[in-house]
């Protein structure tokens, strides 16, 4: 809970701090979030790896962007299909990539992202191919269009503390116990009569719906979406968000999420090529930093102020 | 008397080409202790597997409480009421002592993932009841004081009675114990036994599978002894245990055609010395201030029961592992801090159990991969293209294990991954071979295999002794190791109880009781712990 008001704080501060850069950058965090936090909760918490964890969201801001503009509903109601509809494809795929193990859950997850991104730059007359959807209709709140970035800021980190405060409770729980148990040993959980695939599937269902809110929000916040942004370059991402949050750790991830976003904007000048950056930037976490930067930054630390320790030691002798 | 708790009726299993279960029946009554038991490859995990629903039997079936469960998955087992542990415990080393307690109960609690997002009245009903009896589980065995630990600090004892505080947390009526007492050192296999008592008084079932058969005759009440995925034998251990079929089992019985003779004067210079080894794998005891010597042109047998410390000792020569304690020497140099690979170039060939062939090259190819630290010793070049006389010496020494096995000639371009299990072990001797060691160590390798080919890998030693190469036998067919070889060590618990020209140990009526560890259910651990001396 102090994490939660000291979060709130935070926004607060850069909500009123009446830079519109600040606020964006905010908005942008939130909406990373969401995807992220359920990737967590299945790569960390429950060991299965996703490497296109960004179909979800694209899903999502598709659904919801194509149920309000296309068939013309109500923004909230398309953005609340959109939402089941992708938990409930989540938890399908997840019947379908679960079976495997490894490597080969590995390239499944990755051959779905892409199968995703083709489909949405393929099926021109529903997604409007490369050139996207535009002129979605924005969400409402009493009379009031959620369309900048002020304005979509509290829907955003409302959902995204929600999510936050939702997997909290998850790992606290007994269920988060058989999740920790499926990912360190399956044949293990089974003897405890945890059925590994099922709750690997509702894991996977609770990551779908989370990317799917987060994509849904976007698409309606902006306006306008392309297939562009929900290619396997943002699983990746995603990927690389979780990595530095240590995979396991809800406020970690923030973390993580909070790194790359404020890294990207760093990386602006190198155009396309800040790819490089990321990647060397995941191979660098994962060889030196398992546990995440955070962990990582600790532990450094403590090496430096023992060295230091020991210097200053050596040097009264 | 009412019907037994589970049945196992006519259960096979075939792997392949070997048949890992024949037609395997037994009963286990409601409250009663019940010890599986039978040599290493006997069928006893698969068994397990087989009823726990890991494995899908080919044949028969299984019931529990009346109602069929095989064919069920193994979470579906363990709701029905029946928990297993795991041969190396499997405790989850990420969690603490009481989480891997509570995650075992979690699935039985009814914990689910929505009631865990919500973390309203009904999650934390089942986490304070999950907590609650996590406690009572870890008292029961022991291990309250440990609660907040991390899982994978605990010693190896102490992980096998977490292993059975998460079987008991599952709220299974049957627990089946996978080698509980595998690893423990006395006390802490006195305590285990006290526990699996405790646990019955509780009013369940225990079954559990253990080569200590010290600790089978404390505890169970019946035992059901396997042998190459037959039932051998079933009853009260009085029984069992004067069963001849059953010492035969363990012992083994091949006649070996080639017969050592004059095996004490080859005895004169010692080329392998292992001086007081200890190994232990974090905190159990696998070699205890284990002495031996090979001398140059002998076959010397090592025997013992599955985990006596056979294949650790070998690991320990060849470098797999460091010992703790004790001096190594070959040929007069100390071995200590000499890694693995730098030891096959002195001279130390090791043919791993198991065999560890590589699948997808051919029987040539593999038998050459045994030379390469010579090869890359003269330099690149030979690596890539082996000329010279260097190829030439690979040539022959291939030849030269075409001719101890013909039957790997007939297969040079086969790919080693079709082979059949006595044409793959041929071909692992002759990999660790090719190198022209110094000493070939040998482990397990008749294991699983039909009695005749068998008997041939066996008959090829002494041809080997008689190239001057000293030969190091790991076996569990210990007859046939006896009668193969010079002089034998046997060892009981890390230990080496007894010694001596494997004639005279193979006559030796004693051995077959020290051999077997019988005599560890009587408490009297002083008549264990004195080596049994062979007069020679």
């Amino acid at each position: 809970m102090k994490r939660v008001a000291a979060l709130l704080a935070a926004l607060a501060a850069v909500y009123f701090s009446g830079s519109g850069y600040l606020v964006n950058l905010a908005v942008v965090t939130a909406l990373f979030a969401l995807p992220a936090l359920g990737l967590s909760l299945l790569m960390g918490y429950t060991g299965q790896i996703s490497l296109g964890h960004a179909a979800f969201v694209g899903l999502g801001a598709y659904a919801s962007a194509i149920l309000a503009k296309t068939l013309g509903l109500d923004p909230w109601l398309a953005l609340v299909f959109a939402v089941v509809a992708t938990t409930a494809i989540a938890w399908g795929i997840g019947w379908l990539v679960f079976r495997l193990h490894g490597h080969h859950l590995a390239m499944a997850t990755l051959a779905f992202g892409i199968i995703v991104h083709v489909a949405t730059v393929e099926m021109k007359g529903l997604t409007g191919g490369q050139d996207g959807l535009s002129a979605i209709p924005p969400l409402r709140v009493l009379g009031l269009e959620l369309g900048t970035d002020l304005a979509v800021f509290p829907l955003a980190w409302l959902a995204c503390i929600g999510a936050i405060l939702l997997a909290e409770n998850l790992i606290r729980s007994p269920a988060g116990l058989t999740m920790r148990a499926v990912a360190e040993n399956e044949t293990v959980a089974a003897s405890f009569g945890i059925a590994p695939d099922a709750l690997k599937r509702r894991i996977m269902a609770i990551g779908g719906c989370y990317a799917a809110l987060g994509g849904a929000i976007y698409a309606h916040y902006l306006g306008y979406i392309s297939p562009g942004p929900f290619d396997v370059g943002f699983s990746i991402r995603l990927l690389l968000m979780v990595a530095l949050g240590g995979f396991a750790g809800i406020w970690s991830v923030l973390f993580g999420v909070v790194f790359v976003v404020v890294t990207s904007e760093l990386l602006k000048p190198l155009g396309r090529f800040d790819v490089i950056v990321y990647g060397v930037l995941l191979v660098v976490v994962m060889i030196y930093c398992p546990r995440g930067l955070l962990d990582g930054f600790r532990v450094a630390g403590r090496a430096l102020g023992r060295r230091f320790a020991g210097a200053a030691g050596s040097g009264r002798v | 008397m009412s019907a037994p708790l589970l049945e196992v009726r006519d259960v096979s299993v075939r792997f392949g080409g070997l048949q890992a279960l024949d037609a395997v029946s037994f009963d286990v009554n409601r409250g009663e202790i019940l010890a599986l038991i039978g040599p290493n490859g006997a069928g006893k995990s698969t068994l397990l597997n087989v009823v726990s629903g890991a494995l899908r039997a080919n044949a028969g079936e299984v019931r529990f409480k009346g109602e069929r469960i095989d064919g069920l998955t193994a979470d579906g087992v363990n709701a029905r009421g029946l928990a297993r542990t795991f041969q190396g415990a499997e405790v989850l080393r990420a969690m603490t002592v009481r989480e891997n307690v509570m995650a075992a109960g979690a699935a039985h609690a009814g914990a689910s993932v929505v009631q865990g997002l919500a973390w309203l009245g009904p999650a934390r009903r089942v986490a304070a009841s999950l907590e609650a009896a996590s406690a009572t589980h870890l008292a029961t065995v022991g291990l309250g004081a440990l609660a907040e630990a991390s899982a994978g600090s605990l010693t190896a004892g102490q992980q096998r009675l977490l292993a059975v505080a998460r079987a008991l947390a599952t709220g299974a009526e049957l627990l089946i114990l996978d080698e509980p007492g595998a690893g423990l050192n006395a006390t802490e296999k006195a305590f285990l036994a006290d526990v699996i008592e405790r646990v019955r008084r509780q009013g369940r079932t225990v079954v559990f599978v253990e080569h200590d058969l010290g600790l089978v005759g404390r505890l169970a009440e019946r035992i059901v002894v396997l042998d190459h995925g037959v039932r051998i034998a079933a009853g009260p251990p009085r029984e069992v245990r004067s069963d001849p079929r059953v010492i035969e089992a363990y012992l083994g019985n091949a006649h070996i055609a080639v017969a050592r003779t004059g095996g004490a004067a080859r005895t004169a210079a010692p080329l392998l010395e292992v001086r007081g080894v200890s190994v232990s794998y974090g905190g159990s005891i696998a070699l205890d201030r284990v002495s031996m010597q090979v001398g140059e042109g002998e076959i010397v047998a090592l025997v013992g029961a599955n985990g006596a410390g056979k294949s650790s000792l070998l690991k320990a020569i060849a470098g797999a592992v460091e010992p703790q304690a004790g001096a190594i020497a070959l040929g007069g140099e100390e071995l200590r801090r000499v890694p693995a690979a730098a030891r096959v170039r002195r001279g130390l060939s090791l043919a791993p159990e198991g065999r560890a062939l590589f699948g997808s090259l051919s029987v040539r190819d593999n038998l050459a991969i045994g030379r390469f630290g010579r090869l890359r010793a003269a330099g690149l070049r030979q690596v890539l293209w082996p000329s010279g006389a260097e190829a030439a010496a690979l040539e022959a020494a291939i030849e030269d294990m075409f001719c101890l096995f013909p039957r790997l000639r007939e297969r040079a371009g086969q790919l080693a991954g079709t082979l059949s299990g006595g044409e793959g072990q041929m071909l692992a001797i002759g990999r660790a071979l090719v190198n022209r060691p110094r000493l070939l160590m040998l482990d397990e390798p008749s294991f699983g295999l039909a009695p005749q080919v068998a008997k041939e890998i066996l008959e090829a030693l002494p041809r080997l002794s008689g190239q001057g190469i000293s030969v190091l036998l790991v076996e569990q067919n210990a007859q046939a190791a006896l009668q193969i070889s010079d002089r034998a060590y046997v060892l009981v618990g890390g230990r080496v109880a007894a010694e001596g020209p494997s004639a005279a140990l193979a006559a030796d009526p004693a051995i077959g009781e020290t051999y077997l560890g019988w005599e560890g259910a009587a408490p009297d651990a002083a008549q264990r712990s004195a080596p049994v001396a062979v007069a020679t």
